[in-house]
């Protein structure tokens, strides 16, 4: 944690500049530029009021649809933009590592960070939605910052994993946009995680997104904390990941110029 | 000061060779592991030693020459020192910030001004934001990009792109500074400032590594010379003593390759063409290594199937980047091909040979004045070493040697 800290603090300059490249780089030529980054999960939220809601009739724990699926899909959003981006940001910057040092690392933190911008922009529709179905925020929702500090770290882990074997085998982009469309159905974006059935809820809470997600929704909606036993079950199971991504992806790193 | 800033020893690079350049499919690796774990043997794959071997060390404000054929392992030493790869084996430390002037403007990104990526590309080399501020003005200034600042480099020209890199990778004050070839870019003024500014951080003691194949230039910059071959050290030391051995083996490398040259056959329907190319001086076997003021004479031999009047026999002298430094041509007219001949000789006589040091190519052409068809042409024909006791004396600069004399007149 203290060497994480270092590292942040001594490259975050190179970490800001990736950064902002990226979003400055991203809006260049468009006309809708930034509003980009709300389009996403505002479309998403749409169809999945009229398919899931409307039409299919899943429930939402007594909340108004349209806001139970947001408050899940800007997270989710933030989630897989930045395991697409975070997974190919090696070799799309393979120029810059064939040819110039400085910690890979860097690069994934960067595409974390444009992914918070994003999540900043579209959770502003969010706040104006709290206005509108007049759900007013409670002292629970300080718990979205843990819950954004351990969503940041499993995205971290996660992509430390996929980038570095990205760069050896490239049917890492080709599998894993498949890998995250499943994933967001074992996640309770479009449904409340009480549709589960009990015996299956031990094994589905395997999935560290489940705690985050419905986490989010707690604190943000309910007012309520979240699951903590699930959300410590959520804890284990990324530092079990990140324990292992990161020697994996410091060992790769080495030779990253060589075979990307 | 002495410090050691650079050390390596024993430092050896592989590099595996794989199918589909590097990137290898899961299939091949899954079908690799299946074949190892049910015991059947696996085909070894292709290695490849980019380096062998490799110790030296350079001190604070020393500047080392790094000089080799294409393909000897120069670029990989270099991946090494900038810590872009990691050695296979050995060991490597290096002490102190380290720029690299190799591929300037690798970080740029095209959709941003100039303005931006003045300021990811300083933080790329390690540089603070509030550095790249302080020197903002003095690298737009070098750069001389101050009106296009704030337009995206995508519609920058090639040479401004490049300059701007330059201008970046110039101000990020290191310690140990790798340049690799970049002296040979840009044009005349531009290559001037780089000199400069070469010097300027030679004199602050900073530690170099120079790559180019510009020989006068290593001659004049480096005072130690390492001379790669094949991945290993095949000499290190005393600048001149391995620039020379160098020149020498080059030369001998360049006989094998003139007598490939001449057996190829070379057919076509032309009225007038080459036969043979050859140095040759008074007496004894041709040779291709002569020293400055030396006479050197020149021998085409061709042949003509037809009359061809007009035609004009011409030899180019180039540097090794194929930079055209000058040639003669014969006057329209004064060598007559009036009759089908089955093999005539023209000789040039070059005297005194006013080139400095260095490794030279010829291309000898026969042209149709008319049309400025080439009759025939033969690029690189010749290599032409100038190396020996005259040109080794300092107080030259560049290609081309001026017989001159200094007089204190007061």
């Amino acid at each position: 944690m203290r060497k994480t800290t270092v590292f942040l603090f001594q490259h975050w300059e190179l970490i800001s500049s990736f950064a902002l490249r990226d979003i400055k780089a991203r809006y260049k030529q468009t006309v809708l530029g930034v509003a980009w980054s709300l389009l996403q999960p505002l479309s998403m939220m749409i169809v999945f009021t009229l398919v899931f809601s409307l039409f299919a009739k899943v429930p939402s724990d007594g909340l108004p649809y349209p806001v139970f699926a947001y408050s899940a899909l800007i997270f989710w959003t933030f989630f897989s933009n930045s395991i697409s981006g975070g997974t190919g940001t090696m070799v799309s910057n393979a120029t810059l590592i064939r040819k110039i040092y400085f910690p890979r690392e860097t690069l994934l933190i960067a595409v974390l960070l444009a992914g918070l911008l994003d999540l900043g922009v579209a959770s502003l529709l969010f706040v104006g939605m709290l206005f509108y179905y007049k759900i007013s925020l409670s002292l629970a929702a300080l718990w979205v910052v843990p819950l954004l500090i351990l969503q940041v770290t499993l995205t971290f882990g996660v992509i430390s994993l996929t980038s570095a074997t990205h760069v050896n085998f490239r049917d890492m982009g080709h599998g894993l946009p498949l890998v995250v469309q499943l994933w967001m159905f074992a996640t309770p974006v479009a449904y409340p995680i009480s549709v589960i059935p009990a015996w299956l809820r031990p094994f589905y809470l395997l999935n560290p997104m489940a705690a985050i997600i419905d986490g989010y929704r707690r604190a943000l909606i309910l007012g309520a904390a979240p699951d903590l036993l699930a959300m410590g079950v959520s804890v284990a199971i990324t530092a079990i990941i990140v324990g292992i991504a990161l020697p994996v992806f410091k060992r790769a790193a080495r030779t990253f110029a060589d075979v990307i | 000061m002495s410090d050691t800033t650079i050390e390596l020893s024993d430092v050896s690079k592989r590099y595996r060779l794989r199918r589909g350049w590097y990137v290898t499919s899961l299939k091949d690796e899954v079908g690799r592991l299946t074949a190892r774990l049910l015991g059947r043997g696996v085909e070894p794959r292709e290695e490849f030693w980019a380096l062998r071997d490799i110790t030296f060390s350079l001190k604070r404000g020393e500047v080392l020459g790094l000089i080799g054929m294409n393909g000897a392992g120069k670029s990989t030493l270099l991946k090494i020192l900038s810590k872009v790869t990691v050695p296979t084996t050995g060991s490597f430390v290096t002490k102190g910030r380290l720029g690299s002037l190799i591929e300037i403007g690798a970080g740029f990104h095209p959709d941003l001004t100039g303005r931006d990526n003045i300021f990811l590309n300083g933080s790329i080399m390690g540089m603070s934001r509030r550095e790249v501020q302080r020197k903002f003005d003095q690298i737009v200034a070098f750069a001389e990009v101050e009106r296009f600042i704030d337009t995206p480099i995508k519609f920058y020209s090639s040479g401004m792109q490049m300059r701007l890199g330059f201008a970046v990778a110039a101000h990020t004050d290191p310690d140990i500074l790798l340049i690799d070839e970049v002296l040979a870019v840009g044009d005349a003024s531009f290559q001037a400032k780089c000199l400069n500014k070469l010097a300027e951080l030679k004199e602050q003691d900073k530690t170099i590594v120079l790559v180019s194949h510009n020989l006068s230039n290593i001659t004049e910059h480096a005072r130690t010379v390492l001379w790669i071959d094949h991945g290993t050290i095949r000499m290190l030391g005393e600048s001149d003593a391995v620039v020379d051995a160098y020149l020498e083996h080059v030369s001998a490398d360049i006989k094998a390759e003139d007598s490939q040259h001449q057996a190829r056959d070379r057919g076509g329907d032309r009225p007038i063409s080459i036969l043979d190319v050859a140095l040759a001086d008074a007496g004894a076997p041709p040779r291709n290594c002569f020293d400055r003021e030396d006479t050197v004479h020149v021998d085409i031999t061709y042949t003509a199937s037809r009359p061809a009047p007009g035609a004009v026999f011409g030899v180019s002298i180039h540097d090794v980047h194929g930079y055209d430094l000058g040639g003669v041509v014969t006057d329209p007219g004064s060598v007559k091909v009036t009759a089908p001949v089955d093999q005539g000789v023209l000789r040039l006589t070059l005297s005194p040979l006013l080139f400095n040091k260095g490794v030279y190519t010829l291309d000898v052409y026969i042209l149709d004045p008319a049309t400025r068809r080439h009759y025939d042409l033969r690029r690189r024909a010749l290599r032409l070493v100038v190396d020996g006791h005259r040109a080794a004396s300092r107080g030259t600069t560049g290609y081309v040697y001026y017989p001159h004399q200094w007089e204190r007149l007061k």
